[in-house]
């Protein structure tokens, strides 16, 4: 009686929303029974949806900035966590660092070179429940075109004022950059890039 | 000879748009060290602040051409000690315009962070060397350091003109200000 959710997120695309809507029904066979809510309706509240990162340098206040256009998916069995599933993939034309010449400047080739590429990717390997409100989980991050392993710390909570209709998940972790060939401006930027990932998942029933 | 007339109208129109430039820098350079919490904006105005730099840099290139090659008008009679203060000052306020963009350069040069330059997004400016954390620190220092010294100096400058012209009376500042000298 296994019970998975399929939860897919998608960009500010209207086209994705109205795929996702149908793709929805599609799945709909691969639920495991157990009657209750199965993979229907489960959507991403793109309100409360944020892939942003943080990054310290030396006599520089510390740089934040978020991805506007993205897509991935969630695939979350509540019985059995470890089968559990994530993958996006993040536009990295749409960095947003506040400012058009900083965005310029960080998509340009000494940083994200989104020219030539212009996605970054994660894609899970091991999900490990550490309790009810905990996961690790470990994937694959393709950046400037090498994969690496890391490792995101997932905190899952479902809404109590939503009666299990709402789940929201917080997943940080810290990418090394230098692992990825980014090495621009080491040392006096520094080689760790704090990354967040918020999201809400809702359903209707 | 230029016996007691004014300074050149070229020569004073350049001392005048140095100073405006020298003081829009020196002001956006501290504000946006100690000042701004925003990376966005910190990474704009020091966009802003190189290309004000380089245009003091050829200014002041321009300006130390024409003081070799125009006379200067006469000083007014003062006690020995009053030319030579001012002698000096002048001649360091000079090197310091050249100091200061020169090093913020070497800076922009040699720091890790190297970020492109477009001189009033029209001109990108070269850079000779390549990034180097020791020379970019040392050129840090110097651009620092200079840009206190050069900030005392305009006080003391303009502290001076002030005192010329209204306690002491005489055409100094009217030599850098009006087209005809108040015989």
């Amino acid at each position: 009686m296994a019970k998975s959710s399929r939860i897919i997120s998608t960009c500010n695309i209207r086209t994705l929303r109205r795929l996702f809507a149908l793709s929805a029904l599609a799945f709909l066979p691969f639920a495991d029974s157990g009657g209750a809510t199965a993979a229907q309706g489960w959507r991403i509240d793109e309100a409360h949806t944020w892939i942003g990162f943080t990054i310290d340098a030396v006599g520089f206040p510390t740089t934040r900035g978020h991805f506007n256009h993205y897509s991935g998916n969630v695939l979350i069995d509540f019985d059995r966590p470890a089968k559990s599933f994530t993958s996006f993939t993040v536009d990295s034309t749409s960095v947003d660092l506040g400012a058009q010449a900083f965005n310029d400047f960080v998509k340009s080739s000494p940083l994200l070179n989104a020219e030539k590429y212009p996605t970054l990717s994660f894609v899970s390997t091991r999900v490990e429940k550490l309790d009810s409100r905990t996961a690790r989980v470990i994937g694959n991050l393709t950046m400037l075109g090498v994969t690496r392993p890391i490792v995101l710390m997932v905190n899952v909570e479902p809404d109590p004022s939503a009666k299990g209709r709402a789940v929201a998940f917080v997943a940080t972790g810290t990418i090394t950059r230098s692992e990825f060939g980014m090495t621009f401006g080491l040392p006096l930027i520094d080689d760790a890039l704090e990354v967040t990932v918020k999201t809400r998942a809702l359903t209707d029933e | 000879m230029n016996e007691g007339g004014v300074w050149p109208g070229p020569v004073r129109l350049l001392h005048w748009a140095s100073a405006v430039l020298v003081i829009a820098a020196l002001g956006l350079g501290t504000y946006m060290v100690q000042l701004v919490k925003d990376p966005a904006e910190r990474f704009e105005l020091t966009q802003t602040h190189k290309s004000i730099g380089i245009a003091v840099l050829a200014l002041t290139l321009v300006r130390l051409c024409l003081r070799i090659l125009t006379n200067a008008p006469n000083p007014d009679p003062a006690a020995p000690f009053v030319l030579l203060a001012a002698k000096v000052t002048h001649v360091f306020l000079y090197g310091l315009l050249l100091v200061m963009p020169l090093s913020g350069w070497l800076m922009a040069t040699t720091t890790p962070v190297r970020v492109p330059t477009f001189v009033f997004g029209l001109v990108e400016l070269p850079y000779p060397s390549s990034p180097d954390l020791a020379t970019y620190r040392i050129a840090h220092t110097i651009h620092v350091v200079s840009a206190i010294f050069l900030a005392l100096l305009i006080v003391l400058h303009v502290a001076a003109a002030i005192i010329h012209a209204f306690v002491w009376r005489d055409r100094t500042l009217a030599r850098m200000w009006s087209r005809r000298s108040a015989m």
